[in-house]
């Protein structure tokens, strides 16, 4: 690996910024400070970029391929050319000022920031890997990762509806064209035969000869479409604005909504050059760029201006994409630049209006001058920039783009239509951003305003930074190495030499014409703005809005519609609707079975075959299941019908061993044991009362229901199971390889040991994480969520817990036998758990089984000894310890098997490894630490479940539990 | 014996039944108690063939299918850990609706 390829880390700065912000600035008491702090990560990712300017300017694109999942052939594949650099150094570049910037934006909800910077930084790595991306399916997850998180930075004031809605509709359009995407580019690498972008970018012949170029064109075309805010997807993002101001100015101007561009640049030059394409970019581009330029004129909010301003720049660079010269390319990367530098200035500035007046709406601005020159200064270079004036760097913008347009590759028609709708939307965007600073620093502050605050000074330098950039980049005295940098960007997007000079004056030519006309038309509406605003309103209301918002706001109605109408079919009630599922599913087993002949002469004579003795143990645990069973649903008190349950449960674990399945047997009744204990619990919260007035509801009609519906339930498990029962021996093709393979591979002679801990061990690692999530549940359910809800609803806590449970049993001391037992009955169950453990390899028994056991004998102390005393005798038994620790012992053998023998989980035998003497029959194996660590788990999830539902929300809560 | 072995299973899923769908929110968990040991039992009845002896390498008698055996062993853990959240939601909805009637649990529609 190139020792430069550490450039590909940068998103990694910002992932671990955003770890960092989230884990450990809860309490911070200056977001100023904090956003010096966080600033470090972009101006790293920053620094790494620019380290690697000379390699990329040459030429030579830097490369990383990592492994990812490759046996579907996936890799995480990064690449970065001038292209990338560009929108890399973008991103970052202004990422360190947007945080630096939000530090004093939250000054006055520091408890907002960490949210909001973690969130951020969050954003910054997903959108630094979109485009460093050198893998399509990386690049997808990197575009996907920038709409969640725009997401939730839009709707970041959660508490606000509007925030709300506007998250959601630009999460549905973003991601519905996220899918899109999704599916163009599958059928891209599908057609260049590989997701690595490199290979892509080389077969462009084939691709664009390819029968499915159009859809595929489509479908990406639509991603960009919706991410980059093109006509008719525009309307989702004033909407966004409802995010946090530094938010904004850094996704919704400089980032996120480049995406598009981004990506439709970076295909340009695979699928590129074509008809489709170019009047597929270069129309849609240009009825945005006028929409966008249209509508911003009258918005009174100064973000919503700035948004629509936005569409209709990101109209300009799609129209630019569509070309096919190498000026239009040079025309996008000077346009993207500048229109990063000065939108994100405007969108600062904007920001810091709204904090020192108050208010962003321009009909109530106005005069800040006299307060806040640095900040005017700012927003003047910035406007002038937008306006696209010498000598600022939007000018050259607007000259390339001019030249672009009337370049005569273009057919003269198309171009006379693209000439003027550049020149129109011009004058438009010069009268926006006279707006924008005029009417909010000039004029008369209106007398109903309070006086605007004074802000940090550092507020105004963050916003003259980009504007000052704008004016820089225009003068420098040496700006060979920016032009040739940029020209190795336009390169890489056009596929061929691009020249690229920041030189302002060319002479007199065509484009220079065509800017003062513009710009002379702009001046004239800005001047009769008032004027102007007043007849678009008279139009707009005369046309209608045309777009897409009135299509999907109707669709949500008719989905509400819906609703209202399923809501009415739906009773509410619980065992209605299981009544209806077991009908249902009855009645399809039902089909199922009839239309398969069974064997009916099977069913003929039962031949009980009592032969050696078993089959009369078998018949007999069979009469045992069902008796017990039935006896559980006539005994009327419901402490008795547990007990039956319980005695059932253990029937079942004597059908297990006879099956003969040992393993399981075992299983069941420690499982058996704890239910019957948890259910026992339960019934001592809840009130006898409220349990018999459930039962005395009961309805005789409503019982044969239940009756009839149950009888065909146990009609077709019958059936089911005959027909699996008297089907035997059937093919098996598994259970032989794990016969075969269960000694040599993992050592073991327990076949099913070996299939829980070894063949499927990655299952039983998440089975026991599944345990210990069910422990947490209990917990959370009953000693915290409980008593938050009777915080909120003023409801009295309980009745203190029974006695016996404080003072053991029947609230008297123990006897002495009772004492010893329970004193023995502990150490005894940890030696019987050790066994298992230790020779659960080869004989039945597991972690599992040992961890029940164990915790059910510290229950038993919880019960004899009362609670306070067993906690002050039991001071190890802290449960999310125990579990942290089994997770982790478990964890730390898988990974040592796999560096040891290559594959997570994989059996390793220590003590041979180390040449260690150990008792025969015992292995110091993954297998072994792996039981250990499912004891630990177990035994603290048990323990907790147990704990939680005797004692409930009344406990103090156990230190470190 | 399959007969008699298939007629247990279907009692013991009919009662299961019945017990889950008793207003009694206790007794519906007792119901499902019973529900999941008789799919256990049915699920080991799906091994693919009859064993004389538990499936320990080396025993040179048929062995028992110790596939299925492994599949309940993991369903009997998972069955307990929610049953175990259950009861706690259980526990949660009786202290929340003043109630152990699952049929005054009605908050569900929107």
């Amino acid at each position: 690996m190139n020792f430069l390829a550490w450039v590909f880390f940068a998103p990694l700065f910002c992932l671990l910024a955003a770890l960092g912000v989230s884990l450990w600035a809860r309490s911070a008491r200056s977001s100023v400070r904090l956003g010096l702090l966080v600033s470090l990560a972009p101006l790293a990712a920053f620094l790494s970029v620019a380290a690697v300017l000379p390699r990329v300017t040459a030429g030579n694109p830097l490369r990383l391929n990592l492994p990812w999942m490759p046996s579907l052939g996936l890799e995480a594949a990064f690449f970065l050319d001038g292209l990338g650099a560009l929108f890399a150094l973008l991103i970052s570049g202004i990422g360190v000022l947007v945080v630096l910037y939000a530090g004093y934006y939250f000054a006055d909800h520091p408890e907002d920031a960490p949210r909001f910077f973690s969130l951020l930084m969050l954003f910054t790595a997903a959108m630094l890997g979109l485009v460093l991306a050198g893998d399509v399916i990386t690049l997808f997850i990197f575009w996907e990762g920038t709409s969640v998180v725009s997401f939730l930075l839009v709707g970041f004031k959660h508490k606000d509806e509007a925030a709300r809605r506007g998250a959601l509709r630009a999460f549905w359009i973003t991601g519905g064209g996220g899918l899109a995407l999704l599916f163009g580019l599958l059928l891209l690498a599908e057609m260049a035969g590989s997701t690595r972008l490199s290979v892509i970018l080389a077969s462009g012949p084939v691709l664009r000869a390819h029968a499915h170029y159009p859809l595929a064109l489509v479908l990406i075309a639509l991603g960009a479409f919706t991410k980059s805010a093109q006509f008719p997807f525009h309307f989702w993002l004033p909407g966004a604005m409802s995010a946090p101001t530094p938010a904004s100015a850094f996704l919704h101007s400089a980032t996120m909504v480049k995406a598009g561009l981004y990506l439709v640049a970076r295909l340009n030059p695979a699928l590129g050059g074509t008809d489709l394409w170019f009047w597929l970019f270069s129309l849609t581009g240009m009825v945005t760029l006028l929409v966008g330029a249209w509508l911003g004129l009258r918005q009174r909010d100064l973000k919503a201006l700035l948004a629509y301003s936005t569409i209709s720049q990101l109209g300009v660079l799609m129209m630019l994409l569509g070309q096919d010269t190498s000026i239009a390319f040079k025309g996008f990367v000077i346009g993207v630049t500048a229109h990063a530098l000065y939108k994100s200035a405007l969108f600062l500035t904007a920001g810091a209006v709204d904090l020192a007046a108050g208010t962003r709406d321009l009909t109530k601005l106005g005069g800040l001058w006299k307060t806040h020159r640095g900040l005017g200064l700012a927003a003047g270079v910035a406007g002038l920039s937008m306006a696209g004036l010498p000598p600022l760097f939007g000018f050259l913008a607007k000259e390339t783009l001019l030249a672009a347009v009337t370049h005569p590759n273009i057919p003269p028609v198309t171009s006379l239509v693209f000439t003027a709708s550049t020149v129109i939307a011009g004058a438009l965007m010069l009268a926006q951003a006279g707006r924008f600073v005029v009417d909010t620093f000039f004029g008369e502050r209106p007398a109903a305003q309070p006086p605007a605050r004074p802000l940090a000074r550092a507020v105004a330098v963050l916003c003259a930074v980009p504007a000052g950039l704008s004016l820089l980049l225009t003068s420098l005295p040496e700006p060979e190495p920016i032009a040739a940098f940029l020209a190795s960007a336009a390169s890489a997007a056009y596929g061929g030499p691009v020249k690229v000079s920041l030189a302002l004056w060319t002479g007199i030519n065509p484009p220079l014409v065509l800017s003062v006309i513009a710009v002379s038309l702009g001046l004239f509406l800005f001047y009769r703005r008032a004027r102007v605003i007043a007849d678009q309103e008279f139009f707009s209301a005369w046309a209608g809005r045309p777009n897409l918002e009135t299509p999907a706001r109707a669709a949500l109605r008719l989905l509400d519609r819906a609703a209202a109408v399923s809501l009415r079919t739906q009773s509410g009630k619980l065992r209605r609707y299981l009544a209806v599922i077991l009908a249902a599913s009855s009645l399809l087993v039902a089909y199922a079975l009839l239309r398969q002949p069974i064997a009916f002469q099977s069913l003929a004579v039962p031949t009980p075959d009592l032969a050696g003795g078993l089959g009369v143990l078998r018949l007999f645990a069979l009469l045992l299941v069902v008796g017990a069973s039935a006896a559980s649903v006539f005994l009327q008190r419901d402490l008795m019908a547990v007990l039956a349950l319980g005695a059932s449960g253990l029937s079942v674990a004597v059908l297990f061993a006879l099956e003969p399945a040992p393993d399981v047997a075992l299983v069941q009744i420690v499982v058996d044991l704890l239910v019957t204990t948890i259910l026992i619990l339960a019934l001592r919260r809840i009130p006898r009362p409220l349990r018999e007035q459930a039962n005395d509801r009961r309805t005789a009609s409503g019982s044969v229901r239940d009756a009839l519906l149950a009888a065909a339930g146990g009609l077709w498990m019958a059936a089911v199971t005959l027909i699996s029962l008297t089907s035997r021996p059937r093919v098996s093709i598994v259970t032989p390889f794990y016969e075969a393979n269960a000694k040599p591979l993992t050592g073991a002679r327990d076949v099913v040991g070996a299939i829980v801990l070894d063949f499927r061990g990655f299952d039983t690692l998440i089975e026991i994480t599944v345990f210990a999530v069910a422990s947490l549940g209990v917990y959370t359910l009953l000693r915290r969520g409980l008593g938050l809800y009777r915080a909120a609803h003023e409801m009295p806590a309980d009745e203190k817990p029974h006695r016996s449970f404080l003072m053991g049993i029947g609230g008297q001391r123990p006897s002495a036998l009772v004492r010893l037992l329970t004193d023995a009955i502990l150490p005894l169950s940890m030696v019987i758990a050790v066994v298992h453990m230790m020779y659960g390899h080869d004989q039945p028994g597991d972690g599992f089984t040992a961890g029940v056991m164990v915790a059910l004998a510290t229950g038993l102390w919880h019960i004899v000894y009362g609670n306070r005393e067993a906690r002050r005798r039991l001071p190890w038994l802290h449960p999310t310890p125990l579990v942290a620790a089994g997770l982790l012992t478990v964890l730390v053998s898988a990974s040592l098997g796999a560096w040891i023998s290559g594959s997570f989980l994989s059996a390793v035998d220590f003590g041979k490894l180390w040449g260690l003497s150990l008792p025969p029959g015992f292995a110091l194996s993954t297998a072994f630490f792996f039981e250990v660590g499912i004891f630990l788990v177990v035994l603290g999830s048990a323990a907790r479940m147990l704990d939680t539902l005797a004692f409930g929300e009344e406990a103090a809560p156990r230190q470190g539990g | 014996m399959e007969l008699l072995t298939a007629l247990a299973i279907g009692l013991l899923f009919a009662f299961g039944l019945y017990q889950f769908l008793r207003r009694n929110l206790i007794r519906s968990a007792v119901g499902l108690i019973i529900l999941s040991n008789a799919i256990n039992l049915f699920l080991l009845s799906t091994g693919a063939y009859r064993g004389l002896v538990p499936a320990y390498v080396g025993d040179p008698l048929q062995h028992s299918d110790a596939l299925p055996q492994a599949l309940v062993l993991t369903a009997v853990v998972i069955s307990m850990g929610g049953f175990a959240f259950i009861t706690a939601m259980l526990s949660g909805i009786v202290h929340r609706y003043r109630s152990g009637d699952s049929d005054d649990v009605s908050q569900l529609k929107g």
